[in-house]
């Protein structure tokens, strides 16, 4: 008879750690635009504290991904997609990571850069937009891999005995 | 329209980069090349052909890695080193059967 394998499994952590950037990135984007049209420092200090978050939280999901690559490919009919997820993934956390660079920058250094701020605040936001972009691809391939490939989950038997 | 240009163009360059490191899928049979990359804790290699495609491999239990026809162990596989590995295509996925270091 099988046994039900443990829960907390070395896999199991990136799909609990990839949700929390993949929101706080996206709500980042949101707060910013808000900013654009409406001055308060709600939405443009809040995106900032968004985006530095799932920034932190992206570097998160690339460790746990690491944890989870060398035990999930080794049971894909296709490894080639978590290839490409893991080179979209490292690509969009460093587009975000750049961006929360360039926020900071625009932080603390608002008067020293004077009008150049304006550009790096619009970089900021070209970098989030196609950052997003990424991310909606990469949680894509992500999501193959779980409902397509069963990446990292465990196949009850048939029979159902492990549960009696 | 040049704000959305330079979008465009940005997310196309940073796409092809995102594409940059990719592997190839091949039939199953036996390869000969160098070792690209090794990785131990996942216990993975990357091995370049002759025909210049990039096989990535996992072992697995089965995998027999030999060098002078005596098993060794995984530590004994370096960067650049010439083998011959024999895979089974499983679907997309390359099973490494055998690992030969030639030198």
């Amino acid at each position: 008879m099988n046994a039900l394998p443990e829960f907390w499994r070395s896999e199991v952590f990136h799909p609990l750690s990839v949700h929390f950037p993949i929101a706080l990135l996206f709500t980042a984007l949101v707060f910013k635009c808000i900013a654009l049209f409406y001055k308060r420092e709600t939405f443009r200090l809040g995106g900032s504290i968004l985006l530095l978050l799932g920034v932190i939280g992206s570097w998160v999901a690339i460790y746990t991904g690491n944890l989870a690559d060398g035990i999930v490919a080794r049971t894909l009919c296709d490894p080639t997609i978590l290839k490409d997820h893991e080179n979209f993934a490292y690509t969009t956390t460093w587009i975000f990571t750049v961006a929360v660079m360039l926020d900071l920058i625009c932080y603390f250094f608002s008067q020293q850069l004077g009008t150049l701020a304006l550009w790096v605040k619009r970089l900021t936001l070209i970098l989030l937009l196609i950052g997003n972009g990424f991310l909606m691809y990469v949680g894509h391939l992500g999501a193959t891999l779980v409902y397509q490939q069963a990446a990292g989950v465990y196949v009850p038997t048939e029979d159902c005995q492990e549960f009696e | 329209m040049k704000f959305f240009k330079t979008i465009l163009f940005t997310f196309s360059l940073l796409f092809i980069v995102a594409c940059g490191e990719s592997t190839d899928v091949v039939e199953s049979g036996t390869y000969q090349g160098k070792v690209k990359e090794v990785e131990v804790e996942k216990t993975e290699i990357y091995v370049t052909t002759d025909d210049n495609k990039t096989l990535e491999l996992y072992f697995t239990e089965a995998t027999k890695l030999t060098k002078n026809g005596e098993t060794v162990d995984f530590s004994m596989l370096k960067e650049n080193q010439k083998v011959e590995v024999t895979v089974e295509k499983t679907g997309n996925r390359l099973d490494p059967i055998s690992v030969k270091i030639m030198e």
